[in-house]
């Protein structure tokens, strides 16, 4: 039965941690082209800003995200969206995930697809 | 105090692996919560204005006729009116400001845009209206005009935001407005007024409801 036993896919460690896997989902549900301010992130994650910026960075530097700091009026203000990267990274981790689920239902719709 | 205790929310364990399983719920839940936290409450705005409506156009038919429960000296009938529209007008505000807190870009910018739809319209009624009393319009007509026009105004928004947003249940509801404006403004002064409490009231009332449902099975 080698043919069960195909290489399950490798999970991305960089999104695979509680914290950023929920900072990516909640990035990806903004609208393609928008960007949301640290503290507004910060409250919908309920994180400490410390926290939140050592997951960012993190993700920034897989290039998951991009932070762009910029100034309103004197005061800095920094905003943060999912990189196109991001977005794909997010899309192939969540395959991964279905995979892993399920790896014999998927492969049977697969063929079923491909007698179809 | 301990400073790095952890918040109750948050995983004791921030990188712990995940159970594939758990990564799935974690991530559909998080992505549909923001989703909700970004976007006015629509249950929280129709209910609001449908329940000014309601008591609002109530009172003005009341005072106007001395029948139903609503029987007010035609001052306080006006101001009740006013300050009902009034409340209504500032917690749409108050609230969609807070939603829409710190998002910059696309969504925001067409916000932005629909926004001031509401407020020029509006100032056009205002101005339509101080034109027609200038112009010497009878009370009949006057009654007739104002809540004809805003209903014009406020089912042709709603029509709009249901285009861009596809929002069948907001598209819908401005469907039901411009109906309710144009049969009070064919039923005339002051049953009009009548038409806009139940019809237009009750319509923003139903759209509340529809729009909980619908929150509840997605």
């Amino acid at each position: 039965m080698t043919t069960d036993e195909v290489a399950l896919p490798d999970l991305d460690p960089v999104i695979h941690a509680p914290a950023r896997l929920r900072l990516m989902a909640s990035l990806a549900a903004l609208d393609d082209g928008d960007r949301i301010a640290f503290p507004r992130l910060q409250a919908l994650q309920d994180l400490t800003a410390g926290n939140l910026g050592a997951h960012l960075r993190k993700l920034e530097d897989a290039g998951y995200v991009a932070v762009e700091k910029t100034h309103r009026g004197r005061t800095p203000a920094t905003y943060v969206s999912l990189t196109r990267r991001g977005r794909q990274a997010l899309e192939d981790h969540t395959a991964a995930l279905r995979a892993l689920l399920a790896p014999v239902t998927a492969r049977a719709s697969r063929s079923q697809a491909q007698e179809g | 105090m301990d400073a790095s205790t952890p918040r109750s929310t948050a995983p004791v364990d921030d990188d712990a692996p995940l159970d594939p399983r758990d990564a799935l719920a974690l991530l559909d839940a998080e992505h549909t919560r923001t989703q909700r936290q970004l976007v006015p409450d629509l249950r929280l705005l129709y209910g609001v204005w449908g329940a000014a409506w309601l008591v609002g156009f109530l009172a003005l038919w009341s005072s106007a006729t001395g029948r139903g429960p609503l029987v007010l000296p035609a001052a306080v009938a006006g101001t009740t009116f006013a300050l009902l529209l009034g409340a209504a007008v500032v917690v749409t505000g108050v609230h969609s400001a807070r939603r829409l807190a710190g998002v910059r870009g696309t969504s925001s910018t067409q916000g932005a845009m629909y926004g001031w739809a509401w407020l020029l319209g509006f100032g056009c009624v205002a101005s339509l209206i101080a034109a027609a009393a200038g112009a010497g319009a009878s009370a009949e007509v006057m009654g007739v005009l104002g809540p004809a026009l805003s209903g014009l105004v406020v089912g042709l928004l709603y029509l709009a935001g249901g285009a861009m947003w596809q929002d069948r249940a907001q598209y819908s509801l401005g469907v039901w407005i411009l109906v309710a404006s144009a049969v009070g403004a064919v039923a005339g002064y002051p049953t009009d007024l009548l038409v806009m409490s139940l019809l237009g009231g009750g319509g923003f009332l139903v759209a509340a409801v529809v729009v909980a449902l619908r929150g509840r099975s997605a």
